[in-house]
């Protein structure tokens, strides 16, 4: 307990610390996140958008000079289709320099929408070049950022409270949450990051984690050093071609209200600076450019989370059954899974661009110390089962007029192959159109795929996906899209092949920059097994619905105000359909020139069951991200703030609590609390020098 | 056993798709309620009214990619002032069983923005063993153009609800729909219609044509209930068009067909 004392001591001791003037900041500010619920249609609760949020806010504060941007960073801003960039780099190819800003209105494909969150990120000022690196200039010029933070539930739960002397399963650690992470940039080109984490019941300098916190991340990325373009010592992680063959880190494999958004945005190489303790390489990268080619070889060994079957009397050592991606290790069995698992990868990615032409090729190794269990049932038989795995993969991208082509071709070695082709098009400047083909082999396998899908995963799957975007004028834009699949092979709770449909439209109506209307409708048709308990079951069609009505509008300069209504259907067969309901009030306070910012939020909820539950978003202390699962019956609100102490020295607070009507208690198992309310709260102090 | 299946099949869900739109329109999602051509003879005669010489059609289909199950069209009209003249023939069905349609329509329009039509039909249906019944029924349409791009276009099929008779279970479909489409630009038009038939179910229906160059069409369209998806291109030669399209449906398959036309 002493030092989770001295932790909240350090917080403090902040305070009193001189810092000196930096940049004026924008803190996760209303673009960034209408950009970030954009690309991700349906809310999940274990994504960590920190990443992405971090990247934007990067733009946001570094704005990148619109007369230098690459290739490379306007894919960054996610939010740019690979059309508008192309007619981007070519108009500023043809026109020379850009001389106004106002000037993006008039390149092809640069709608009012792009460009007013365009110049968000980009600005006409020459960047400052940093010529002369010395230690000194390093000391002198560099950019710290120092965060910390601090979340807990305020209810016991379940797990804390076994006496030691009860031999059960429990929590071992403190139910305190501690987040610290510490960012250095010189410029674009010098950076080190360092993450570290401690979650609510993991041990923090006792037990199992004598140094202190349970999870360490950190690296040290370099970017144009001659030949070598980046290069990253540490945590790092690979985005390659559309996501099938090697995609680390936030990816997003579902549909979005972004049409153009199926066609993924590779950045290649890119120091790890997420918290989400799996799906990342650690290690030595670099990507080498030679003119029009570039050549990322990677190497990583990392322990990773799994679990093991049973030890087999016949073999002496016991085969993988699991891999953990939770990053939880608060039980004894959790501290247990903890690496315990090493992972070697090696590899090479060659990329060739030129103009509106991308080609590239992926192949890599991955070995494990241990072997993985066969499936032992009928859906999963084509799992891997084995300790080493080869993966490679082609991937292009063409630009050509109005219409961007993308595709990529993966294989596992010994085992099955993956396609996945489409395009895009703005074929008038108000229509655009969204076409996409997939099929994912059965025994395709790739531990870095989140290629588009329906599924969780990007296999044993075939889908054509159609969308189209009309944008009549500049106060209307109607995006809708259908998708069919079919899943050839048998899938966990389905026991047998199946198929289904989707269908999603979505109208925005912005009459002025103050008032933003949304209604969103959603349906899709899959086939489930029914519910009688068999050995195998039959199969029942399941219908879900969502309806979602938005509606923001800007009181004055400093208030903004959000409706937010949401109605989830859920029917399977012929039985009686489950509704779920949501709605909120949002109250966003973020005037020009104030030290304090902040929003509240009310929501009342009604939901008849698991499966009509609603995912929602909720606005939370920089960089975090919160999506909160709506069950039961009951209220939640939260009040979320921002102070700024001094220039370069702010702190953040959240505190929520939901209420339920018809819950005695809250959760399952060791999560579980008593009394039908939860609350949690959350502190966060950032400092820069 | 693949005719007791398909039997069963058009007895009870499809009875309304019989009427063949045409490649053009099927490409399009079936959306042809507010589009003109010679094909708004099969979907909404007041289409009809903007032809402005007269136009020879025939078109092919193939239910299911099934050789037996087929749709074979063949169209004709002529204007005379304001008035456009249709008549089509209709034959669907395979050997042992079919279903042959006789439209007789006229179309007129007041000025440049509205066009009604009234079409005729004489049905007849053959059942190899069983005999033959014969009916007729009436169709109404109307199409409004509400701006330079923008038309809306509603029609209503047998709204006396006339049958074959006692003892045949085939029924005439009580067919109303509406829609609207909108030329984005000389080379996109996007339309889109809602079908409710009566004791059946109600669709909504999207489709789009993208003039890709000259003279080549791309089509591509939606409908909700069913889930359908459908495809096609056209060409369009002088006097000549050739259209090509197909229709999905996730459980029954595609089913292609070939239209072309003569303009005189």
């Amino acid at each position: 307990m002493s030092f989770r004392n001295l932790f909240i001591a350090a917080l403090l001791v902040f305070q009193f610390l001189l810092v000196k003037t930096v940049k004026s900041q924008t803190e996760n500010d209303p673009i960034v996140d209408q950009i970030i619920e954009s690309l991700s249609e349906n809310a999940k609760e274990d994504v960590d958008y920190s990443d992405l949020a971090e990247r934007l806010s990067f733009y946001r504060k570094h704005s990148a000079n619109i007369n230098k941007i690459t290739f490379q960073q306007l894919q960054e801003l996610v939010f740019l289709s690979p059309i508008q960039i192309n007619t981007f780099l070519s108009y500023r190819n043809e026109n020379g320099p850009i001389i106004n800003l106002l000037e993006l209105q008039s390149i092809d494909n640069f709608d009012l929408e792009t460009v007013r969150k365009l110049v968000n990120f980009v600005s006409l000022d020459a960047a400052n070049p940093f010529a002369d690196v010395s230690i000194k200039s390093l000391l002198k010029n560099g950019h710290n950022d120092l965060l910390m933070r601090y979340s807990q539930i305020v209810e016991p739960q379940h797990g804390y409270q076994i006496p030691d002397s009860v031999k059960k399963s429990k929590y071992l650690g403190s139910p305190q949450h501690y987040f610290a992470r510490y960012r250095y940039n010189y410029g674009d080109n010098i950076s080190a990051s360092l993450n570290m984490e401690k979650d609510a019941g993991e041990q923090f300098f006792s037990g199992a984690n004598p140094y202190g916190f349970d999870f360490y991340s950190g690296n040290i990325a370099v970017k144009n050093i001659g030949k070598i373009s980046k290069l990253v010592i540490g945590d790092y992680s690979l985005q390659f071609g559309q996501a099938l063959t090697l995609w680390s880190g936030l990816g997003f494999s579902g549909k979005g209200a972004d049409i153009t958004a199926i066609a993924k945005q590779d950045v290649g190489l890119k120091p790890y600076t997420s918290v989400n303790e799996s799906s990342f390489f650690r290690g030595v990268a670099a990507t080498i450019k030679l003119k029009t080619i570039s050549i990322t070889p990677f190497v990583s060994y990392i322990n990773v989370d799994g679990g093991f079957a049973a030890i087999d009397t016949l073999s002496s050592s016991a085969d993988i059954s699991s891999l953990g991606i939770s990053g939880l290790h608060r039980t004894q069995t959790e501290i247990n899974q903890k690496g315990s698992i090493a992972q070697f990868i090696y590899g090479s990615n060659i990329q060739f661009h030129q103009k509106g032409l991308t080609l590239g090729a992926t192949a890599y190794h991955t070995y494990f110390d241990h072997t993985f269990g066969a499936g032992k049932q009928l859906y999963n038989q084509f799992k891997f089962a084995d300790n080493s795995l080869t993966n490679t993969g082609f991937n292009y991208g063409y630009a050509y007029r109005n219409t961007y082509f993308f595709g990529e071709v993966a294989h596992s070695l010994e085992s099955g192959f993956a396609f996945v082709n489409g395009l895009i098009s703005s074929i008038t400047p108000q229509v655009s159109l969204a076409l996409l083909y997939r099929n994912y082999q059965k025994d395709y396998i790739s531990f870095y795929n989140i290629a588009l899908s329906e599924a969780s995963t990007a296999i044993n799957e075939k889908g054509f996906y159609s969308g189209l975007d009309i944008k009549p004028s500049n106060k209307w834009e109607l995006s809708a899209y259908t998708d069919i699949f079919r899943f050839p092979w048998l899938k966990f709770g389905v026991d047998a092949p199946s198929q289904g449909y989707e269908m999603f439209s979505q109208l925005t109506y912005t009459p002025n920059k103050k008032i933003r209307a949304t209604l969103r409708y959603k349906f899709t048709n899959k086939e489930e097994n029914d519910n009688i308990t068999n050995a195998f079951n039959t199969l029942d069609p399941v219908k879900t619905q969502n309806y979602r009505l938005e509606l923001g509008y800007k009181i004055n300069q400093d208030f903004t105000v959000k409706n937010h209504a949401e109605i989830a259907q859920y029917q399977k067969n012929t039985n009686p359909s489950e509704l779920g309901f949501l709605v909120y009030q949002d109250l966003v306070y973020n005037p020009i020139q104030s030290k304090f910012s902040g929003n509240v939020r009310f929501a009342i909820f009604d939901t008849q069951g698991f499966n009509s539950s609603i995912y929602s978003f909720e606005d939370d202390v920089l960089y975090g991200y919160a999506i909160q699962a709506f069950q039961a019956r009951g209220s939640k609100v939260y009040v979320n703030g921002r102070y700024t102490l001094k220039r370069g020295l702010d702190l953040w607070f959240k505190y929520s609590l939901i209420s339920y009507t018809n819950r005695d208690n809250i959760g399952s198992g060791l999560d579980q609390t008593l009394g039908n309310k939860r609350s949690d709260f959350k502190l966060q102090v950032r400092y820069q020098f | 056993m693949k005719y007791i299946f398909l039997f069963f099949f058009l007895l009870s869900f499809n009875l309304k798709a019989q009427v063949n739109s045409g490649s053009r329109f099927v490409a399009m999602g079936e959306t042809g309620v507010s589009l003109q051509d010679i094909w708004s003879l099969q979907q909404n005669q007041a289409g009809l009214a903007s032809l402005e010489k007269p136009v020879v059609a025939i078109g092919y289909e193939q239910r299911f990619a099934d050789q037996d199950l087929s749709t074979q069209s063949a169209l004709f009209a002529v204007p005379y002032k304001q008035n456009v003249f249709g008549l089509s023939f209709q034959r669907y069905g395979f050997s042992a069983y079919n279903e042959q349609q006789i439209g007789f329509a006229l179309a007129r329009r007041f000025g440049n923005t509205l066009h009604v039509a009234l079409n005729f039909n004489y049905h007849q249906l053959k059942i190899t063993n069983y005999g033959s019944a014969q009916t007729f029924s009436v169709e109404a349409g109307l199409q409004y153009r509400a701006s330079d791009k923008l038309w809306l276009g509603a029609h209503v099929a047998n709204p006396n609800r006339s049958e074959y008779g006692n003892g045949v279970n085939a029924a005439i479909p009580v067919v109303l729909q509406f829609g609207a489409s909108y030329s984005f630009s000389d080379k996109v038009l996007i339309a889109t219609a809602l079908e409710k038939t009566l004791n059946l179910n109600t669709d909504f229906k999207m489709g789009m044509e993208y003039k890709l160059v000259g003279m080549l069409y791309l089509r591509g369209g939606v409908s909700a209930n069913p889930f359908k998806q459908y495809a096609g291109f056209g060409l369009n030669y002088q006097h000549l068009r050739l259209d090509v399209a197909t229709s999905s449906h996730p459980v029954l398959g595609y089913s292609p067909q070939i239209a072309m036309s003569y303009e005189f």
